[in-house]
């Protein structure tokens, strides 16, 4: 299992590359450190010093022959959720710690990955789905689903479109709820059958972003504490920007 | 009782959508869905049996947390892909909304009961599943595995 490393700097650049394509796609920190320990050993490495958060990784490398190799990769953006990549990736990493590949093969396997077109159609589905579920869910009647996976869709469009023009979240954030909260409170207004309350609840949580809340806090109860704090922050001005956004929608309208 | 068919029954979709935004692939959608509605089942039995927000919200997502790492090794893929889909329905959206609502009213004590409730819903997720994660990780570290 232990390889020469004849090229340890380019195998270092293709961990920090693969560690950035974890973050990108939703890892937690903590399998983002598991992962490229392990991985550094398999290659031979003595020993590997990991750190991640969420906006950086540090990597110190102690090659066998006792010296020593650091490179740092600054993560920019929060990224999404992407779970077919993730399971890509992560089927990678196990090959590789099994059977290490070659540097210019892992490199190759892991641009294929970056390729992306996902089929977007199935998403706004999603997104349709989810918005419309959740109305329900919370006590919205029929209609109130329907009208909530349209906007669904909206909320799709905006996410596609929006953050090229406003590449601050809490700024996306705040757009994207003043619109829809505006246009449902303006629907609620024309139509009185329906419930506005129920359809913004049911589009609020495409945009909540409780996975990344949950995950901070969890960040935070399982020791990685500047991350968790981090995104802890981010994630309750996303909130409350989501917040705002939707309360200036429903003063505009007068409810 | 008509109700909670009709919750469990979005839980289920709403997740199923969940999955389809964050691209999970076609083999694993309903076994991942189906943990929303379970998930959201466990939680109305807490709700039944303890009442208040903490405790239910921790037994469920510690289901959750279990129901995934279950389903990781029977599916051979990690277990995120099933935990997040089955905690989405206790994502506290309404809450927020609740919250945010009163808030534009002035009404700053009702306000602040919600807020504290959504605030409640993200401790419990969290503290949840980090207690079936601290057991899984004990036992790995006992069995001494090399890769993930």
């Amino acid at each position: 299992m232990v390889r020469t490393m004849e090229h340890p700097g380019a195998l270092l650049h293709c961990l920090l590359d693969m560690a950035e394509s974890m973050l990108s796609v939703g890892a937690e920190v903590n399998r983002v450190e598991g992962t490229l320990s392990r991985m550094g050993r398999a290659y031979g490495a003595a020993r590997m010093n990991v750190f991640v958060i969420t906006s950086s990784v540090v990597v110190t490398m102690v090659l066998p022959d006792g010296t020593d190799l650091t490179q740092t990769r600054r993560i920019t953006g929060p990224g999404g959720t992407d779970f077919t990549k993730l399971e890509a990736l992560n089927t990678l990493s196990r090959r590789c710690c099994e059977h290490p590949l070659s540097v210019e093969d892992l490199s190759r396997a892991l641009a294929a990955l970056d390729e992306p077109p996902p089929n977007p159609v199935w998403i706004c589905l999603g997104s349709m789905l989810a918005a419309g579920s959740f109305a329900a869910f919370f006590g919205g009647g029929l209609w109130d689903a329907l009208v909530a996976a349209v906007f669904g869709m909206v909320i799709f469009f905006l996410q596609q479109r929006l953050p090229s023009l406003f590449p601050n979240k809490a700024i996306f954030n705040l757009v994207s709820s003043l619109l829809t909260g505006t246009a449902i409170s303006l629907c609620g207004a024309i139509f009185p059958i329906l419930q506005p309350d129920k359809i913004m609840i049911g589009d609020i949580m495409l945009l909540i972003p409780g996975i990344a809340m949950t995950n901070s806090v969890r960040d935070v109860l399982v020791g990685d504490t500047i991350s968790g704090i981090m995104r802890l922050i981010e994630t309750l001005l996303w909130a409350g920007s989501l917040a705002m956004g939707f309360m200036l929608g429903i003063y505009l309208v007068g409810g | 009782m008509q109700t909670i068919i009709i919750q469990l029954i979005t839980a289920m979709t709403g997740s199923l959508g969940f999955c389809l935004v964050f691209r999970l692939r076609g083999r694993l959608l309903l076994p991942a869905s189906f943990g929303g509605l379970l998930c959201w089942g466990v939680y109305l039995l807490g709700l039944e049996a303890w009442g208040g927000i903490f405790v239910p919200t921790l037994v469920s997502s510690a289901f959750a947390a279990l129901y995934a790492e279950l389903l990781a090794r029977h599916l051979k893929a990690p277990a995120t892909l099933f935990f997040i889909p089955a905690v989405i329905p206790l994502v506290p959206g309404s809450t927020l909304y609740y919250a945010m609502y009163h808030a534009e009213q002035q009404l700053w004590l009702q306000a602040k009961d919600y807020a504290v409730q959504t605030a409640l819903f993200a401790l419990g997720i969290a503290a949840g599943a980090c207690l079936v994660w601290a057991a899984f990780e004990m036992r790995r570290s006992f069995v001494g595995r090399r890769c993930p």
